[in-house]
């Protein structure tokens, strides 16, 4: 759905995007990280075809960025990092006027559809300005979705939302993925990346690296098994000498034991405290966040434990 | 439906929802319209046609500063407003062409700039014939219906690209339209001038007036038209 090709952006002496190389399949839920002033907008409108680059290729919906802008924009959604309505004009106004530039054909009754499903059709007649945040945010997700895209770029959509409203419009992105539409999510919201996306790219003016959130937190830390003990003694963890046991260290009261397949290994991990007079507790797995990830690919767990 | 029209309506709408454009269009062309009736009633009663001649021109001149003025209303808010909303991106991000949203706005602030301001002069010279039984003779004639009818739209599209290279560089709408009333003034002093001679406005004049008018306007819709691609608004405009 989106290929691109040493895309470059560059501002002056500022180089926005560094060659970006990047493909995002059909359905997918896309994952865009970074921190502020990555690059992430930039890329985000040099994909819907509002920028150009400055050198490389993109391909977005089947069409060459460059040579099929206009047809880029009739087949993307934008959520832009603000809503951007037109505060005095009604919800209704505000999709009913995307919905005519799109050339919708039934623009109403689409109005309508959407403004039903993001509950907003009570308050249709409100004007934009007197929404509560989230509603605004719920409205400009409908605007982007009035001309039914096949890629929807969301640009830090649950940003600077309260909790509840951050949640009803993640609710709402779970909607969209149902529906298997492809979605360009830019957050650094790492939970929320975590949650919803197939595959993320963490990304700071250049490609830092890209995959399935899992695989990515596994290539980076491996898996590992936390075994709850109640007062071990000293020098157990030397002890425990199995083959297939990559590392251990021991906090306080807990082993951490870095395996290659927990759920073959843990029996045996747990036989052999026992045998070495060991009371066990409990074991759980130790999940590294997304967080973790992001912070040690960009530099910054540098002081973390 | 034509993405130019529901441009237009759009603009339309969200002015008649901004009081301080509402404001801007409907109060001065009254207020003007009423001071030329005034002046020209009280004046009906001189004896002497050729100060009922310069009151009547000083009268009409206001009907060529309308169309100069009131498009900076409309056009300000309607850039600035957007920027000030953050409207623009969403905008540019549909199949709008960059030319459309440019004729967009500015034919939304010179089609009603022309229509209030003839509007405004029927309802002079309607109120005016009321009052004093018909219009004095020789008052209105051929070079001022030429410039009324025929400088007005060239006055409004100077305006209007004026405003419009102000407004894209300024973050507050009463900072551009300060601005932009000061810009456009170059374009009315002629005008100013004409009508506080006896002579008062020829064929000649109008004509010289047209073709300045038309060449600076040309230039410089050439450069709004340049500063409104998507490119320039998303990554130039502040």
């Amino acid at each position: 759905m989106i290929k691109t090709e040493g895309l470059t952006r560059r501002f002056g002496d500022l180089v926005a995007v560094d060659r970006l190389d990047l493909e995002v399949g059909c359905g997918e839920v896309f994952g865009f990280l970074g921190p502020n002033g990555a690059g992430k907008t930039t890329t985000v409108r040099m994909l819907a075809a509002l920028i150009a680059p400055t050198s490389g290729e993109a391909t977005v919906a089947g069409e060459r960025i460059g040579r099929g802008n206009r047809e880029i924009r009739r087949k993307v959604g934008v959520l832009t990092e603000t809503p951007g309505l037109y505060k005095r004009l009604s919800a209704a106004d505000n999709l009913l006027f995307f919905a005519r530039l799109h050339r919708v054909s039934s623009p109403e009754n689409q109005v309508e559809h959407y403004l039903k499903l993001f509950v907003l059709w009570d308050r249709r007649d409100a004007a934009a300005g007197s929404l509560s945040k989230g509603m605004r945010q719920k409205l400009a997700i409908a605007r982007a979705l009035l001309h039914e895209p096949e890629i929807l770029f969301l640009d830090e959509p649950t940003a600077s939302l309260d909790p509840e409203a951050a949640k009803a419009v993640r609710d709402l992105i779970e909607t969209l993925q149902s529906e298997e539409r492809t979605i360009f999510l830019c957050t650094h919201n790492l939970d929320e990346a975590d949650r919803l996306c197939d595959r993320v790219a963490l990304f700071n003016q250049r490609l830092i690296t890209v995959g399935d959130p899992k695989r990515l937190r596994e290539e980076m830390y491996g898996r590992r098994t936390v075994v709850h003990l109640v007062d071990p003694r000293p020098g157990l963890e030397d002890e425990l000498k199995l083959p297939f046991i990559k590392s251990v260290e021991r906090l306080e009261n807990k082993l951490i034991i870095g395996l290659e397949d927990p759920d073959r290994e843990n029996p045996a991990v747990v036989r052999r405290l026992v045998e070495l007079g060991a009371d066990v507790q409990f074991v759980n797995e130790l999940r590294m966040s997304l967080e973790d990830l992001y912070l040690d690919m960009m530099g910054g767990n540098d002081g973390a434990a | 439906m034509g993405r130019l029209r529901v441009i237009l309506l759009k603009e339309w709408r969200e002015s008649l929802r901004n009081k301080m454009v509402l404001f801007g269009v409907t109060f001065l062309p009254l207020l003007l319209v009423g001071v030329s009736v005034y002046m020209v009633v009280e004046g009906g009663g001189i004896d002497n046609p050729a100060a009922q001649v310069v009151l009547f021109n000083t009268s009409l001149m206001y009907f060529l500063l309308l169309p100069a003025i009131i498009p900076l209303a409309i056009a300000v808010y309607s850039i600035v407003g957007e920027k000030d909303q953050s409207t623009l991106e969403p905008l540019l991000a549909t199949p709008i062409s960059d030319l459309e949203l440019f004729l967009g706005k500015a034919l939304a602030s010179v089609i009603p700039a022309l229509v209030i301001n003839w509007a405004s002069f029927g309802l002079f010279l309607g109120v005016t014939s009321l009052f004093l039984g018909g219009l004095p003779p020789h008052v209105l004639t051929l070079p001022w219906l030429v410039a009324i009818f025929g400088l007005s739209p060239l006055l409004s599209l100077f305006a209007v690209s004026v405003t419009m290279l102000v407004s894209s560089r300024a973050s507050d709408a009463r900072a551009a339209y300060q601005v932009s009333s000061f810009a456009i003034l170059p374009g009315i002093i002629p005008l100013i001038i004409y009508s506080s001679q006896k002579t008062m406005v020829n064929l000649t004049l109008i004509g010289i007036e047209a073709v300045v008018l038309l060449v600076i306007s040309v230039i410089l819709l050439y450069f709004a038209i340049r500063v409104f691609r998507r490119e320039q608004i998303l990554t130039r405009w502040k």
